[in-house]
């Protein structure tokens, strides 16, 4: 972790039909954490994502990525959607999914060449789904399907990587590879942005975390901020008796 | 073949292209009934046009019908967006208001016009070799080959350049928006598309059937092939084909071509919703039966597994035991026997080592789903191809 702030997020509020889902969202995550963003269903952990990427436009606040607007620095974010959202029986490979990775970089128009397939091939060996590259993508299992997306986001060498929900559906194994993926990527002084649910393993797996309901809670270090009072907060009353079941 | 008929059968093939392609895009993104909506909602646009240049081909009716045809896309989301009806109820609600307004003005004005209704919801594709263009007194063959052929280039030269945004913004629309790809300019682009395609067609097939056009070749290259670029590729050639099989089949019984045409589209589909190698009915029952005699299988051998008294494996108690017909459980025997899982030594069946491996291999993909170990068994066994 260096002292630069990767995202900066200023009095951020948006809303769906004029209903605040995220009210006045203040944050700053610096470069080289590994960032679980945590709250409960409804909280709007995937909108704030979403509105951070451009994909959801805020009613009010802004968004910066190394001091710069999103539209500036799109070629240093990388993003994985929630699995379900796109339908899996779109007719197309394992392979050719991560090589939408890399068609931000080519811009309009232009399509992949070998250099593209080549990055793509190589993403999807560090996930370990390179004999499934032609598979056509219903065929894989829910970990595997997974992976792919985070292939997808590889492929993409950014800088800053947002993930909505990457363990939902996965198994064991699965997660596992994931996580030491997502490991290696804050090695590398990437900076990665998780929204997760399972709040058993947020100390293993993150260093950084931020509670979010409808209005931020709480932001900082796993090992200073994890604590039962900012999970009762978040959560609502006596977190502490069903996190322990 | 006279010269009209190879006319004929040239525009209903370059219609059924360009509507192959957008009608590919819009059945993968669940967009088929949108299709429809344009198909009526044009013809205000259509009938001003006539209006104002009394020349169904002039490009200003084109131009009007498909701004028609983007104004029902624009309304339809206006109406979802508030929230309060879902999609097709908005759908059901734009199309039909706008059908009606051209339906009254045609009526109102029905003395002074040469445009009927019947023209227009059914096209007729056999009067278009009449219809000729002429540049300074030299034919140049039918007015409706050029417009139709126009919009085919201009679809073709677009699905060429935008292929991939189209593809991306598809398959995931959150991806594109996040990569600068937006959606929304694709999506007005590919509706655009779209309501040209319908208002060239519409003169030769009529509005209805352009909806059959699109849809029904992308459905049906849907169940054939897990390859955009194949589906696309099997859209044209199912409607390429429809479109001169359709023309024949109406010369023989002397009916609609535009009828016809679709019959023959109808015809494809069940043909291949029947017999389609993966996806088919009959493939599905038969990957269905194989499971059941698979799943049968296992549970034979895991009982084998499990017991070692002889009794527990003699031919006849598995009958009783495992409680199956005798149909059943010969064919379960059979299946054991030819993949050298089992060997029957004076009816007391054995495990043989293949067997044993085979029954802990499934047992723990059983138990843990996961699917690397078993990619070898998934070839010869349907069960385990999730």
């Amino acid at each position: 972790m260096s002292d630069k702030i990767a995202v900066q997020v200023d009095d951020l509020t948006v809303a769906y039909n004029y209903k605040p889902v995220l009210w006045d969202i203040d944050l700053e995550i610096p470069e080289g954490v590994l960032m679980a963003i945590v709250g409960p269903n409804g909280a709007g952990k995937s909108t704030l994502i979403k509105s951070i990427l451009g994909i959801l436009k805020p009613i009010a606040g802004s968004v910066s990525i190394y001091g710069k607007s999103y539209d500036k620095q799109r070629s240093l974010v990388a993003y994985v959607p929630q699995k379900g959202s796109v339908d899996w029986d779109f007719p197309t490979t394992a392979l050719d999914v991560v090589m939408m990775g890399t068609y931000g970089s080519l811009g309009w128009i232009k399509r992949p060449r070998q250099k593209q397939k080549k990055a793509a091939l190589e993403a999807l060996e560090k996930v370990g789904m390179l004999p499934f590259k032609n598979r056509q993508i219903s065929q894989l299992s829910g970990g595997q399907q997974q992976r792919i997306f985070l292939a997808r986001a590889l492929v993409q060498d950014a800088s800053i990587y947002f993930m909505d929900e990457p363990f939902q559906g996965v198994d064991a194994t699965t997660e596992i590879a994931i996580i030491n993926i997502l490991k290696e990527l804050r090695k590398a002084g990437k900076t990665v942005i998780v929204v997760h649910h399972d709040l058993q393993t947020v100390p293993e797996y993150f260093d950084w975390v931020t509670f979010l309901n409808v209005k931020k809670i709480a932001t900082g270090p796993v090992k200073d901020i994890f604590n039962d009072d900012n999970l009762t907060k978040t959560y609502g009353i006596n977190y502490k008796v069903s996190i322990q079941e | 073949m006279s010269n009209a008929q190879i006319e004929i059968q040239l525009i209903a093939s370059l219609v059924a292209i360009a509507c192959a392609i957008p009608g590919t895009f819009l059945v993968l993104r669940k967009m088929a009934m949108i299709s429809d909506a344009i198909s009526h909602s044009i013809l205000p646009g259509i009938v001003v046009g006539f209006f104002i240049t009394h020349d169904l081909g002039s490009p200003i009716l084109i131009l009007l019908a498909t701004l028609a045809g983007v104004v029902t896309v624009v309304l339809v989301e206006y109406i979802q967006k508030t929230g309060l009806v879902k999609e097709d109820t908005a759908i059901g609600l734009v199309f039909p208001a706008l059908f009606s307004i051209g339906v009254i003005l045609i009526k109102k004005n029905a003395d002074d016009i040469h445009l009927d209704v019947d023209a227009v919801l059914l096209g007729e594709l056999a009067y278009a070799p009449f219809d000729r263009l002429l540049v300074s007194g030299v034919d140049l063959g039918p007015k409706s080959l050029w417009i139709v052929g126009a919009i085919l280039m201009i679809t073709i030269i677009l699905l060429f350049a935008f292929f991939k945004e189209l593809k991306l913004s598809t398959f995931d629309k959150g991806l594109a928006a996040s990569l600068g790809f937006s959606p929304v300019i694709i999506h007005y682009g590919l509706m655009t598309v779209s309501s040209i395609t319908t208002v060239g067609a519409f003169d030769a097939v009529g509005a209805i059937l352009v909806v059959a056009l699109m849809i029904a070749p992308a459905a049906t290259a849907y169940l054939l092939t897990t390859d955009l670029k194949k589906m696309l590729f099997l859209s044209i050639v199912f409607g390429v084909f429809s479109a001169i099989s359709g023309y024949w089949f109406a010369h023989w019984l002397d009916a609609s071509i535009a009828g016809s045409i679709t019959t023959m589209l109808g015809v494809l589909f069940l043909l291949v919703y029947l017999f389609a190698p993966n996806k088919g009915v009959i493939a599905v029952l038969y990957r269905e039966k194989q499971q059941r005699t698979e799943v049968s299988l296992l549970t034979f051998l895991l009982h084998l597994k499990n017991h070692d008294e002889e009794r527990e494996r003699h031919v006849n108690h598995l009958n009783e035991h495992i409680n199956w017909q005798k149909v059943r459980s010969k064919t379960v025997l059979e299946l054991a026997l030819k993949n050298n899982m089992i060997i029957i030594d004076n009816n007391i069946v054995s495990l043989t080592s293949k067997g044993d491996e085979f029954t802990t291999q499934a047992i723990d993909y059983i138990i843990t789903n996961e699917d690397a170990q078993i990619e070898d068994m998934k070839d010869d066994f349907f069960l385990f191809r999730g």
